[in-house]
């Protein structure tokens, strides 16, 4: 009773100041609008995952065709910054600090986004969705910082566990890119193959400039396993089953959610994608989940630049920032930062286009149960002309 | 042993790309002193070029092919003759920023044009097709790359060697001002340098390109490439495809028996020491400078 | 008029009275700047000032004792991770940290320096080079130095002064800029200096004149490396989180190319070249929101290339810039500085 009495209070005075002054309730909203920044590497060799940033753009586009939310728009702001953190930095500094961001969201790269980390907490402005899966964002938590993509560590589970104890695996080895990325996936197999009695039969190290993969191939090869869990990106994961093809090394190979753009990798490996499973968060391109076909009707084909694909970054970007649209919606009319925080938090069970997601108060010691987000993952093999088959339904993975 | 076969065979495979990047780096470096940075990304304009031709327009092979190597030597001779015979009293520190701004240019243009969207150009012989050699793997394009590597290697070598062109080319490296005196016109020499190297180029780009294509694609094979060719002289062409070979094989054998992490950077580790024993490469001589 | 009648002369710090004046008008102007602009220009600055002290030290290298060096990155990776670590896990003061760290990049510029004594132009290019990406890999191999996963940087005081803002950090970073730009245009009248200018010019004649060329080519790669060195220990509190893949071979071709842009063999000019490729560096990602320009680039995307790659013009823009600067003007920004002066001091001939 009294919390509510808080709230009516406070709506009131947020009224009353907001009409007689007409001027800014909250740094980033108007009357008429609400700021958001995104950074996501337009250029530079990241820029294939730049799709993210513009699929969110389109996406709040179709929402302010609809009316926006409770009578504001959503002004979208998007920067390059190449994936160079100095220049996350420069470009998360000028939009909060010159036109002053409500929220950020997603945000492309673990490098660029810990970056700005400690800049954004510090003003305490809220960010939903880094669209990335390390463990990073809630190992601690903040206050402010919501992850949406499940981590790197439960698909790795995943896909370990359906090779070793449904199909049967007994070799297992892992090519891992040297990054935060690699590494939180090769982490998790080991642990996870520890758990079963096994050990990696090979851990191969890829550099992100290596472009012949016959050394790899030949270290994967001499272990003689029979699965290779590819923890790459997906030219990579690409040019590895070719060469592994090339070499008549046939192992079932295996790949996180990075490489489950089917469509993309069967062109660039010229159709020898197929078989490959991979783990997803969010659905197939080609799903007929209703909310998906709208995407694609309305989002997808009335707004995005005409060369724009149809493609898992695409609209990984629609996805991140799913669960900030609903807490704004949430929020009502009189949105201050405390509340979208506060609805953020309430959120239990929502589900658009990826698995259940889930938050709760804020507790610096269980990141992962108040901040971690979505929890559910799905595996899915790819067929013949990039078609996906579903072996898994959305599952849930404990962690640690 | 059989592993240390297929270590030899794909060190060698690789290699026939760097060989390929090494020797467009030599020609231009042999008439006018600048590592051209920019040679990877003419290779990728070029490469691209192709692409659209087989993708957007449904070109036939032959036709496509064709084209690009044709619009590479374009591309060669407009470098040289609007941006570099432009540059007022070059000086060497100068003319590499230069190569390098036009290396952004050309990235730009490639990155702006195709988006950044890994990518795979269709090829008449499939990149992941292989030959067995008993049990020794060589894929298909890899064997080709060979090939054309070598054949381009012997009619370079030839033709620099022997035709009056390449004489011609030979003494305007060697001095300028004298070469002119002798009736030489040396900046159709020089934009002919940039042409072949050019094509040169192309060609490796061209057979880099089935495997899969991006903007980045041609970083490593170029700094490989002008690594190779520093190692064999920087002057020398035979040097730059002997030093191309051992860069491919010692990176497979560093790769397959000490450390795959370290592969890309113990080349430059042996180069470093090469050069400390020979300070021009393995196959220049050495040049005394007079004070 | 320019003639130089004594020795002291040819190495007193300030030539004339007009430059000291004009000195300390810089000074004011750059201790009153973060009152005068948003928070946002002074990370600029900052920014700017890092790779200003960078480009003195490579200037020094490059432009003065006419080596080459495309492996400042490395340099850069060593002088942050030092300090970093020397912080975080030794637990030493910042004001200890730096320097110590900025010592272990000189000892590598040292090190380097030693086959830089056989070798010149491409071959001396790409061992440092090789260096540059050599280091960041040893680094992201060694788990105490948080691996590939990077380690975000400790708190920053100095003393009782607790710098949390970017404006504290501006006055330490100038600071230490303007004392290295003095020092480095110091060290060039000095003994030393002169020796750098000799071996640039003709490294043999200098042997002959005495100058000893061991010392004096591995002193060169460890006083620019020292410069990277310390300038890396800033940058890392400047993103407040590194790791190796920050350090790549392209920011070690940025470096160069702002020594050559700015003009080499001119602390002046370092500082021009510097301030205005790092902010092109960081200001062109905003070309497209130019009214009229944007406009009409995003129509010309749409029917020749493609929306997705607009962003990529800023390169296109930035090579321009370079060509363009290079073509006309071989000695960079210095030389376009000397131009104008001559034409003001010979005015109306």
């Amino acid at each position: 009773m009294k919390k509510t009495g808080f709230w009516v209070l406070a709506a009131i005075v947020a009224m009353v100041y907001g009409l007689s002054f007409n001027v800014m309730a909250e740094e980033g909203l108007t009357g008429t609008e609400i700021h958001i920044g995104q950074w996501g590497p337009q250029t530079g060799p990241a820029a294939p995952w730049g799709a993210v940033a513009r699929g969110t753009g389109d996406y709040f586009k179709w929402i302010n065709a609809q009316g926006g939310i409770h009578g504001r728009k959503i002004v979208y702001h998007m920067f390059d910054d190449a994936y160079n953190p100095a220049k996350t930095m420069a470009g998360v500094k000028e939009l909060q600090e010159g036109t002053g961001i409500f929220a950020w969201a997603c945000g492309v790269g673990t490098s660029p986004g810990l970056a700005v980390r400690d800049y954004i907490r510090e003003r305490k402005i809220p960010w939903v969705g880094p669209a990335t899966g390390s463990s990073h964002w809630i190992t601690p938590p903040d206050r402010n910082l919501f992850a949406v993509y499940p981590l790197y560590y439960i698909e790795a589970k995943a896909l370990v566990r359906l090779g070793v104890e449904e199909m049967g695996f007994k070799r297992v080895a892992i090519a891992y890119l040297n990054d935060d990325y690699g590494k939180n996936g090769l982490e998790a197999a080991r642990k996870e193959l520890i758990a079963h009695g096994k050990k990696l039969v090979a851990k191969v190290p890829v550099e992100l400039k290596d472009q012949d993969m016959k050394p790899h191939v030949m270290k994967l090869r001499q272990s003689k396993a029979d699965m290779v869990l590819l923890w790459v990106g997906p030219v990579h994961a690409a040019r590895l089953v070719g060469t592994a093809k090339a070499m008549k090394f046939a192992p079932q190979f295996m790949s996180t959610s990075t490489c489950s753009d089917f469509p993309l990798m069967m062109h660039i490996t010229k159709g020898l994608f197929q078989g490959v499973i991979t783990a997803s968060f969010a659905e197939m391109p080609d799903s007929d989940l209703p909310l998906m076909q709208k995407y694609k009707k309305e989002v997808y084909e009335k707004f995005a630049a005409k060369d724009e694909r149809w493609g898992v970054f695409y609209y990984a970007g629609i996805l991140f920032v799913e669960p900030l649209v609903e807490a704004l919606k949430k929020a009502g009319r009189d949105l201050t930062r405390e509340k979208l925080i506060f609805e953020l938090e309430k959120l239990k069970g929502f589900r658009g286009i990826g698995g259940e997601l889930s938050y709760d108060i804020y507790n610096p010691k269980n990141g992962y149960k108040s901040r971690g987000g979505m929890r559910e993952i799905f595996l899915v093999q790819c067929m013949e002309g990039g078609k996906a088959k579903k072996l898994t339904d959305w599952m849930r993975i404990q962690y640690p | 042993m059989l592993d240390f076969m297929q270590m030899i065979a794909s060190g060698i495979a690789v290699g026939s790309t760097y060989a390929l990047m090494g020797i467009a780096m030599v020609i231009i470096y042999k008439t006018s002193e600048v590592p051209n940075f920019a040679q990877g990304e003419m290779a990728l304009i070029s490469s691209f070029f192709a692409f659209m031709l087989l993708d957007q327009y449904g070109l036939p092979y032959h036709l496509a092919f064709a084209a690009a190597l044709i619009f590479s030597i374009l591309l060669g001779f407009f470098l040289e003759f609007s941006i570099l015979r432009r540059a007022k009293e070059p000086n060497v520190l100068g003319l590499i920023v230069i190569t390098i701004g036009i290396e952004m240019i050309l990235l730009g243009l490639v990155s702006w044009k195709f988006g950044a969207d890994p990518k795979s150009m269709p090829f008449p012989i499939s990149p992941w097709e292989s030959f067995a050699i008993g049990n020794v793997f060589v894929s298909q394009l890899e064997m080709l790359t060979l090939v054309v590597a070598l054949i381009i290697m012997v009619i370079l070598f030839v033709f620099l060697r022997y035709s009056k062109l390449g004489v011609a080319m030979k003494a305007t490296q060697q001095n300028h001002i004298a070469a002119r005196i002798m009736g030489i016109r040396t900046n159709r020499i020089m934009m002919i340098t940039w042409g072949i190297s050019s094509f040169v180029g192309c060609v490796a780009g061209l057979l880099i390109a089935p495997t899969t294509m991006q903007p980045f694609m041609m970083w490593d094979p170029l700094l490989k490439g002008f690594a190779a060719a520093v190692m064999g002289g920087m002057t020398s062409l035979p040097g730059a495809v002997v030093a191309a070979y051992l860069l491919g094989i010692i990176e497979n054998l560093f790769g397959g028996y000490v450390s795959i992490e370290f592969k890309s950077a113990v080349a430059f580790a042996i180069i470093v020491l090469v050069l400390c024993i020979k300070p021009s490469g393995l196959f220049a001589r050495h040049y005394i400078k007079k004070v | 008029m320019d003639m130089k009648r004594h020795y002291y002369e040819d190495v007193q710090l300030f030539t004339s009275g007009v430059i000291v004046f004009w000195f300390g008008a810089f000074i004011v102007f750059l201790a009153l700047f973060p009152f005068v602009v948003k928070n946002y220009y002074v990370y600029v600055a900052n920014y700017m000032a890092i790779n200003v002290i960078v480009v003195i030290g490579l200037n020094l290298l490059v432009g003065y004792t006419g080596q080459i060096s495309l492996g400042h990155a490395g340099f850069f990776a060593i002088g942050a991770y030092g300090t970093v670590v020397l912080m975080s896990k030794a637990s030493f003061p910042f004001i200890v940290a730096l320097p110590a760290a900025a010592l272990v990049a000189a000892l590598f510029g040292f090190l380097l320096g030693l086959p830089a004594l056989r070798l010149e132009g491409p071959y001396l290019a790409i061992a440092t080079l090789g260096f540059g990406l050599t280091i960041t890999q040893i680094i992201g191999r060694i788990e105490f130095f948080g691996g590939r996963q990077g380690l975000h940087t400790p708190e920053l005081t100095i003393g009782p002064w607790h710098l949390d803002t970017d404006i504290d950090f501006y006055y330490l970073l100038i600071t230490l800029t303007v004392l290295l730009a003095v020092a480095a245009r110091n060290l060039i009248k000095t003994r030393v200096g002169r020796a750098f200018i000799a071996i640039r010019d003709a490294d043999i004649a200098a042997e002959t004149m005495g100058v000893n060329l061991v010392m004096y080519k591995t002193l060169a790669f460890a006083v620019s490396a020292f410069y990277a060195g310390i300038a890396g220990g800033l940058y890392a509190f400047v993103l407040r989180f590194i790791e190796p893949e920050i350090f790549t071979l392209l920011m070690s071709i940025m470096f160069l190319a702002m020594v050559i842009v700015g003009g080499l063999g001119s602390i002046m000019g370092s500082i021009a070249g510097a301030c205005l490729l790092s902010w092109m560096d960081l200001q062109l990602r905003n070309i497209l929101s130019i009214p009229y320009v944007g406009l009409w680039l995003e129509a010309l995307s749409q029917s020749y290339f493609s929306i997705t790659g607009i962003s990529n013009i800023q390169y296109i823009v930035f090579g321009l810039i370079l060509v363009l600067i290079m073509l006309f003007e071989p000695l960079g920004i210095f030389g376009i500085w000397i131009r104008t002066k001559k034409y003001w001091k010979t005015w109306p001939f």
